[in-house]
């Protein structure tokens, strides 16, 4: 070979390169608005990117996956955790994780309100971008499952048995709804939401007790009131809700089918 | 040093090498934090910190690929920097800009886009620095009216440089576009024209080190920056995994991230071959050790660990988690750390005054302190990621449970990053140790016994 023919190879292993790639960036504009929902991106979307951005929140956490590994991903937040939670969590961090327990901490970002409400719009516009299905199965900020658990599988391959009880406890497990990345079954084991272990006992005592303002006059009728409407009573602890809301998502009754939300309680109702 | 211009890449080094040590400190600050709790969390948490210093990399290594153009340009086109005034004021402007957007961090002034953290002003200021740059180099070589094809390779690497970077300066509503352009400027530098600098300093090495045949060099230097840019181009691919873009850019990524470490294991064997058909003859034994250094780690660091983690069903379950942090680590120093710290040890003799060609045992202390602390360091990451993808990505365990989990491999990269610290605190000791060459002590300074007559072999191709 020549310096001649090296420079050819050069000049046309860069030209052949560089060609397709314009080309499949022209073709990925095209498909862009598509895999994005671009037509639901508002200004306070936009707005909450910039806060975002000059938060410098990327060099900490990952979106998309992408960022610093510092603190967790947060491609799909919004779909484990709720707006009041995060707002509550937003506007101080130390409620919720400790540096003693946890090792790490997230400094107060001091936003406001209206900051906070255009960040978490943001966040639930990420979580929407078709991006092949990552992750391949939820990525939680705290707690723990058992391992070999069926977490991430839909509700419907989850179960092979048509018992409500089984169901339902492999649809606690299933993503959505993913009950299980905020509530442990094990005693005392407070994740984001407070442990359900016992919680059938505890469901009588709650609904004799004076501070109970609900509707339910069973365990069966708390559980249920509990996944449809879950500010009706509000479990003691900063942590859980702010301003008579409670932090867990308020979708459950919209969004669950009744034949599932029978098998939740049929399952949590086992929790003696 | 046969030109009196060259003496500006002293300062360019002397520059670069404050900032690579401050570097290490945000680095083992930023490490220290993994272990927790951070006493400095409300002053200069870990996203302060880790911004600082990837940031400062980038400062120092272009830095040190300035200083080395500098030195480069001379000998090749044979002719004095066009201006030398110009290449100090740009110097000023350039660390001017780099602590401003340091000191900027720590208050919280940044754009917030990883690695192009630059406020859109200092990123203008940018810009403004590398156009003068461009224009003090291309006049050298128009006035000298000779320029070499490793200089070409190198000179066209810094314009590239320049240009990929205006993709950063745009704005994008859309996050998902924010994030293709931002690797045009990120992978585009350090997956292909930086890769490009890379071969055009490493034959520039190889060709004064083992007076290997210019012409031979050249062809082969065509050869390896072509397959860099083959793979590299297309495989900006593997970073649009996951992220909200077509898919077919997985199969694309995974194909051609797998011939990155061809083109790179091509360079490696480029420098072994030169300097075996040349011989070790050299007397600056320390920068052989830097330039054959600089291709192995690039082929383990960028190459190895990079495909470790490249191939699209693997990185399903390792994208953004501490594997990352093990590829990149690697493949920064390898690639281009070690590149500079080549040119470094090989102009060091020429540039500063009491100094043996041979390099002292302190230089010898330093290259093998930093080569195994950044094994370890990778091994550290690496081995962290491994557990983390396990328990978190696998079996379900949260994040702040998982990095609990991990302590051991944070001590052990502390330990390590340690002993890799005090490797470059003896190399930048090493280097400010002796006083730079005065200007009039150049001219006495016979020409060094490494102007090899390769120098003057009539490969120039005239402008």
């Amino acid at each position: 070979m020549t310096k001649r023919q090296g420079r050819l190879f050069f000049i046309i292993c860069t030209l052949i390169s560089a060609t397709a790639f314009i080309g499949l960036t022209v073709d990925s504009h095209r498909r862009f608005p598509g895999l994005t929902n671009e037509d639901k991106l508002t200004p306070e979307i936009i707005r909450g990117k910039d806060v975002w951005h000059n938060n410098n929140c990327i060099n900490c956490h990952t979106l998309l996956g992408e960022g610093g590994y510092y603190a967790p991903d947060l491609t799909k937040i919004t779909q484990q955790r709720g707006t009041p939670y995060l707002t509550a969590f937003l506007k101080d961090p130390s409620q919720f994780y400790s540096e003693e327990k946890h090792r790490r901490l997230m400094p107060n970002p001091k936003l406001s309100d209206a900051e906070i409400s255009e960040v978490i719009t943001f966040l639930d516009w990420v979580g929407h971008i078709d991006n092949q299905g990552w992750p391949p199965r939820p990525i939680i900020v705290s707690g723990t499952t058992i391992p070999g658990t069926d977490v991430g599988q839909s509700p419907t391959h989850a179960s092979v048995s048509t018992d409500p009880v089984a169901q339902g406890e492999a649809l606690f497990r299933s993503s959505p709804p993913a009950c299980n990345a905020c509530h442990s079954i094990a005693s005392g084991v407070n994740l984001a939401g407070p442990s359900l272990a016992g919680l059938a006992t505890r469901a009588a005592a709650i609904i004799a007790s004076p501070e109970y303002k609900g509707e339910a006059k069973t365990p069966t009728d708390y559980i249920r009131e509990s996944i449809t409407h879950p500010s009706a009573y509000l479990v003691p602890g900063a942590m859980y809700s702010a301003n008579s809301q409670s932090f867990m998502p308020d979708n459950f009754a919209v969004d669950l089918e009744p034949q599932q939300i029978d098998s939740l309680v049929a399952y949590l109702e086992t929790l003696k | 040093m046969r030109y009196r211009s060259q003496s500006i890449a002293y300062w360019y080094f002397a520059v670069a090498m404050c900032l690579f040590g401050l570097q290490l400190v945000f680095g083992l600050l930023t490490a220290s934090k993994y272990l927790g709790p951070d006493p400095l969390l409300d002053f200069l948490p870990f996203d302060k910190t880790k911004a600082i210093h990837t940031n400062l990399l980038i400062v120092w290594v272009l830095t040190g690929f300035m200083g080395a153009t500098y030195y480069v340009v001379p000998e090749e086109s044979r002719s004095e920097i066009y201006s030398v005034k110009l290449a100090y004021i740009q110097l000023i402007a350039w660390t001017l800009m780099g602590v401003t957007a340091i000191v900027g961090y720590v208050f919280g002034w940044t754009a917030g886009n990883k690695m192009l953290e630059q406020p859109f002003p200092l990123k203008i200021v940018i810009v403004i620095v590398m156009l003068m740059f461009l224009y003090n180099i291309l006049m050298t070589i128009k006035r000298a009216g000779r320029w070499t094809v490793t200089e070409g390779v190198l000179v066209a690497g810094l314009a590239f440089a320049a240009i990929l970077y205006l993709p950063a300066l745009i704005e994008y509503e859309n996050y998902t576009v924010s994030i293709f352009y931002r690797w045009w400027t990120i992978h585009l530098w350090v997956e292909g024209v930086w890769e490009m600098i890379q071969g055009g300093l490493l034959a520039y090495l190889l060709i004064r080190l083992s007076g290997a045949d210019r012409e031979v060099m050249e062809k082969w230097l065509y050869v390896i920056v072509g397959l860099v840019f083959m793979a590299g181009i297309l495989g900006t691919a593997h970073h649009y995994y996951w992220v909200g873009v077509p898919h077919y850019w997985l199969p694309i990524g995974g194909f051609f991230s797998a011939l990155e470490p061809v083109a790179l294991l091509g360079m490696a064997m480029y420098a072994y071959f030169a300097m075996r058909r040349a011989g070790l003859s050299h007397p600056n034994s320390l920068a052989v050790h830097w330039t054959i250094g600089s291709t192995v780690f690039t082929v383990f660091g960028a190459g190895l660990l990079g495909f470790a983690h490249t191939w699209p069903s693997v990185n399903k379950w390792t994208h953004g988690t501490l594997i990352t942090a093990m590829h990149g680590h690697g493949a920064f120093y390898g690639a281009y750390a070690m590149t500079v710290l080549a040119m470094v040890s090989y102009t060091l003799p020429h540039l500063t005054s009491d100094r043996k060609v041979e390099g002292s045992s302190i230089g010898y202390w330093a290259f093998w302190m930093q080569v195994m602390g950044m094994f370890g360091m990778t091994l550290s990451f690496g081995t962290a990621g491994i557990g983390q993808v396990y328990l978190e990505r696998i079996l379900g365990l949260g994040y702040l449970d998982t990095q609990l989990k991990l302590q051991v491999h944070f001590l052990m990269l502390i330990a390590t990053a340690s002993v890799f610290a005090t490797g470059a605190a003896l190399f930048i000791w090493n280097f400010f140790r002796t006083a730079p060459r005065s200007v009039a002590a150049i001219d006495s300074s016979t020409s060094a016994p490494d102007l090899a007559p390769a120098a003057h072999t009539n490969s120039a191709v005239s402008g």
